[in-house]
């Protein structure tokens, strides 16, 4: 009995919900049939359900307004504003005892026969005794205008029309665990058919049994769609209860407003909806109340007398974005900076440097109160940094957009599901991890070169689209021991937060992406931070899914300006190192402190002294194929094996500052004091309370500043074929060799050759280059072979690295 | 407690006795996924068809170390599946040997059973099998980390 109460509680809300919008669509055109049917259906249902169990009032007040829908259907009378607002006191009136029935609290008595009289005002006692008895917000004086303003005109009703009503879909309700139940099923299915395909590969073609099995993997990957699809809803569901919320809360405030749905057709994960509820209708709310103006001030500023609430849904890719824009006054950029200062949020000097944007998106921090606004309709404890937390929890993002005097647009980010999230698998010293695939904005398989890996102290730093990002290394922030296996070339995972933050992964490769369903991972495993659920991939194995901004976080790549005031902007970072200059500390081989400006800073190079070429009057290194002179070094030889370099650059010349140490990237805060007496110095200057000289570039630039001269790099021709154009092609590019056709190779250069080409071109008495390396297909060398096998990487590098160290040598 | 059905496991050389109705199944573990990071007594994640279970090395987790986790014990590779807090788990134990009835209410004996021991037992529990050390499971999956704060804390 209790299971079929339920029942009848959940399919009355449903009901409510689903007619909200035809409500109030029916009340700006009362004439509209297909409307009053779906009304009318409603109530006759409440009151069928009701036979089932003892609600005499709940059945008493139902019969009443179906009957009065009757005879508007038989034509026996024409619906208008009175019948509309009295059957709408019912229909709340049953939203309200079914409340009551479920929280199984007793409703107070009476009240119903006001109700059921109202029905009928309009035949007997027009516009007076009975209408008192509704309720206030339905007073017809204050929203009867805006209703017949829609009336009047159906363009502007059409936004609430659905096509067609009549044709909704057949549904039922399940429990939610059954289909847990279910798509763990059809994945347990996958699994095995994936198990299986691989037996058929090893058994070898089977006709008579790979038709058949080609047909189970098309029907499974129709179930495995339509399982997904299930938890899935349209957005409809949510957007029908809207029209109701904005007409109700416009007529409470004395304000019109119309409201145009957009996407109700976009389909959400049903959980998601659920989370998303309250976010919305506070933001509705707000927009009501604060943001559109009472009808006499909008048409003294020019405007409708009208405000429009546009509320769209669009999915892109496997985020939904939700966009709420109303056309009202607008964010007050100056209150709530005030505001934001009165409540020590910032303080009146970062306000100063602040742009509109970022004082606008204070209203999401926490503490940002806007109490003295408040009124009965939106201050109910809930700020919107409780609507930004609800919406983080669950992976998305908000952000407001303001005009002033011409509107607000609030955008809310979420991910399609909570449960299924497309995702990247990536491998990192053997581990395989998941990532989501919201988070990745771009995977780079650069070499390390072009991303200009760099390590500053602890940190690396990549130089992605001319901006420096910072990069963790997957491996260590998991504790993993790389090894040897870690390739030099890490592929780089960009990835951006929800607060616009982009930092980089470094991970050995990347494996597939694919849809994860992603389920929770026990407690003891959660408190590590780094992992925000397990997942299973195709063939069985078990993966985990990273925590992408806990990881963020974590290693403090959340930029301290977001994490305090909560904003999209690079404008203002930019404005920031500007107004405080900062430059790279460092000691020189005279034992001086000195500094030179960050700006010129292009990374920190390390050399083996040998690399140092001082034959000439200036000393000169090769780096990365390039010829650039060296200042800084000390008349004596060097002690050292290695020596640091810092690579400055002007734009136009590159050099290289030879130093003892490099200590740190400072800010230049003290005076700085003119030194006269070395033109090398900019000035002197405190750091750290500690005396500096900061090097005068220009100068520097102009003495020893030159465009750097390509290096030779030593020559080597390939053998034909696919494998060594995509295989052996990187491995001697990386190895510091310049691939060259047989045609342009000079003398020196180094031929890689197959065995049995080398074979038949001995044969043949064809001329061979100077120096080569052959290879053969086998791993097993040949007794007495000099040939290397095709991969071994190793044997091979050290081959190229013996040739060119040969050339060098024999060049000098 | 008396007629209820127990697993009975060994744990490091112990006999264990774990409630039948805690225990869904009894797995052989295959492949472990292990989690970086996490506390050593969390051996891994393992897949049991669509489903992923954290893998507690039980050992481990009672906070023996050393010498004692890493003993001599022969394990049969398999695992007691258990569910707690709307998680399921894998246990990996020396061996599971018997499901038995209890005859008789858990009670300690003199001494205790040692600081590991009494931390994730009941009590001593006597079975058709012979006497066994009832496990509480919630204490078993908090880990050893629990007691060492409290230590930590109090030097």
């Amino acid at each position: 009995m209790d299971d079929l109460l339920a029942d009848f509680i959940a399919e009355t809300r449903e009901m409510l919900e689903a007619s909200g919008g035809e409500l109030v669509a029916w009340e700006a055109d009362p004439a509209d049939r297909a409307r009053l049917d779906t009304i009318f259906r409603f109530v006759h249902t409440v009151k069928g359900n009701c036979g089932f169990f003892d609600f005499p009032r709940l059945a008493g007040l139902s019969h009443a307004a179906e009957d009065a829908l009757a005879d508007c259907r038989a034509g026996r009378r024409d619906p208008d504003q009175q019948l509309v607002t009295a059957v709408l006191a019912i229909i709340d009136r049953i939203a309200q005892m079914i409340d009551a029935i479920e929280a199984g609290e007793p409703f107070p008595e009476g009240g119903d026969e006001i109700l059921i009289a109202a029905l009928d005002v309009s035949h007997e006692t027009p516009g007076n005794g009975g209408l008192e008895g509704v309720e206030e917000g339905s007073n017809p004086p204050l929203h009867a205008p805006a209703a017949a303003l829609l009336a009047a005109n159906d363009e502007q009703a059409a936004p609430y029309r659905r096509s067609d009503p009549a044709a909704a879909q057949r549904t039922i309700r399940l429990p939610v665990e059954l289909l847990d139940r279910v798509m763990s099923g059809v994945s347990d299915m996958v699994l095995a058919r994936n198990d299986l395909a691989h037996r058929l590969r090893q058994a070898g073609n089977q006709p008579t049994i790979d038709g058949p099995f080609e047909r189970l993997t098309t029907i499974l990957s129709d179930v495995r769609d339509a399982i997904t699809r299930m938890r899935m809803q349209r957005i409809e569901t949510l957007f029908g209860a809207l029209p109701r919320l904005v007409r109700d809360l416009s007529a409470e405030l004395g304000k019109q407003v119309m409201v145009d749905l957009d996407g109700g057709d976009v389909e959400l994960d049903r959980e998601m909806i659920e989370t998303i509820r309250d976010p919305l209708t506070h933001i509705i709310r707000n927009a009501i109340d604060h943001g559109v103006e009472a009808p006499t001030v909008r048409l003294a500023n020019g405007k409708r007398e009208i405000g429009l609430l546009a509320i769209a849904a669009r999915q892109s890719g496997n985020t939904i974005s939700i966009v709420i824009s109303d056309d009202g006054r607008g964010l007050d950029e100056e209150r709530i900076a005030a505001k934001a200062i009165a409540t020590s949020l910032v303080t009146s000097a970062e306000r100063q440097a602040m742009s509109r944007d970022k004082i606008l998106n204070l209203i999401f921090e926490p503490g940002f109160s806007t109490a003295e606004i408040v009124s009965n309709v939106s201050g109910r404890g809930v700020g919107l940094d409780v609507v930004r937390q609800n919406l983080e929890k669950v992976g998305g993002s908000i952000k407001v957009a303001s005009v002033p005097g011409q509107g607000t647009t609030f955008t809310l980010q979420i991910p399609l599901t909570l449960s299924i999230i497309a995702g990247l698998t990536v491998e990192v010293a053997g581990h395989r991890f998941a990532i989501p695939q919201s988070y990745v904005e771009e995977i780079v398989q650069a070499s390390a070169k072009a991303l200009d890996l760099t390590r500053m102290g602890e940190t690396a730093l990549v130089t992605f689209r001319g901006n420096r990002v910072p990069c963790l290394m997957l491996g260590e922030v998991l504790g993993l021991e790389c090894g040897e296996s870690a390739p030099r070339e890490p592929t780089l995972v960009m990835l951006r937060l929800a607060s616009g933050d982009l930092f980089a992964l470094a991970v050995e490769g990347i494996h597939n992406h694919g849809d994860l369903v992603v389920k929770p991972l026990a407690p003891a495993v959660m408190r590590s931070g780094l992992y925000a659920g397990s997942t299973l991939l195709d063939d069985g194995q078990p993966v985990l899914l990273l925590d992408v901004a806990n990881i963020a976080a974590h290693h403090h790549l959340v930029s301290e300006t977001r994490t305090r005031v909560l904003g999209p902007l690079d404008g203002d970072a930019a404005a920031r190192t500007e107004a405080v200059p900062r430059a790279m500390l460092f000691t020189d081989f005279a034992g001086r402190r000195s500094a030179v400006r960050l700006e010129l800073v292009q990374r920190i190079e390390t050399a083996p002294a040998t690399a140092i070429d001082r034959s000439a009057a200036r000393p000169r290194v090769v780096i990365d194929g390039l010829i650039l002179p060296l200042v800084g070094l000390p008349e004596t030889p060097l002690a050292q094996p290695r020596v640091r370099l810092l690579r400055l650059s002007d734009g136009a010349c590159e050099l290289l500052y030879a130093v003892r140490e490099v200590e740190d990237a400072v800010e230049l805060t003290e005076a700085l004091t003119p030194v006269p007496e070395d033109p090398l110095a900019e000035a002197m200057t405190l750091i750290g309370g500690k005396p500096a000289i900061l090097i005068d570039a220009h100068e520097l630039f102009a003495r020893h500043g030159e465009p750097p001269v390509a290096a030779a790099r030593p020559q080597c021709v390939l053998p034909d074929g696919e494998w060594a154009r995509s295989i052996l092609a990187p491995l001697v590019t990386a190895a510091g060799y310049d691939i060259v056709p047989d045609s342009e190779a000079d003398a020196g250069a180094i031929g890689i050759l197959f065995e049995d080409v080398y074979e038949v071109a001995e044969a043949l008495g064809r001329p061979l280059p100077a120096r080569l390396i052959r290879l053969r297909d086998q791993p097993e060398a040949p007794k007495g072979s000099e040939t290397i096998y095709r991969y071994d990487r190793e044997g091979l590098l050290a081959a190229l690295a013996k040739a060119a160290a040969s050339r060098t040598g024999v060049a000098a | 407690m008396t007629g209820d059905l127990l697993v009975i496991a060994q744990i490091a050389g112990r006999r264990c006795a774990l409630s039948a109705l805690d225990v869904k199944s009894v797995i052989e573990i295959g492949t472990i996924t292990p989690i970086p990071r996490a506390p050593v007594w969390i051996a891994g994640i393992t897949a049991l068809r669509s489903q992923a279970l954290t893998v507690i090395d039980c050992r481990r987790a009672i906070g023996l170390t050393g010498g004692q986790a890493e003993g001599d014990w022969a394990t049969d590779h398999r695992a007691a599946v258990v569910a707690e807090g709307g998680y399921s788990y894998a246990l990996l134990v020396d061996g599971i040997e018997d499901i038995t009835t209890a005859v008789g209410e858990a009670g300690q004996v003199p001494g205790g059973f040692g600081p590991e021991w009494s931390r994730i037992a009941t009590g001593m529990i006597e079975t058709m099998a012979g006497p066994a050390l009832l496990i509480d499971l919630a204490a078993l999956l908090t880990g050893p980390e629990a007691v060492r704060h409290e230590i930590e804390v109090a030097a």
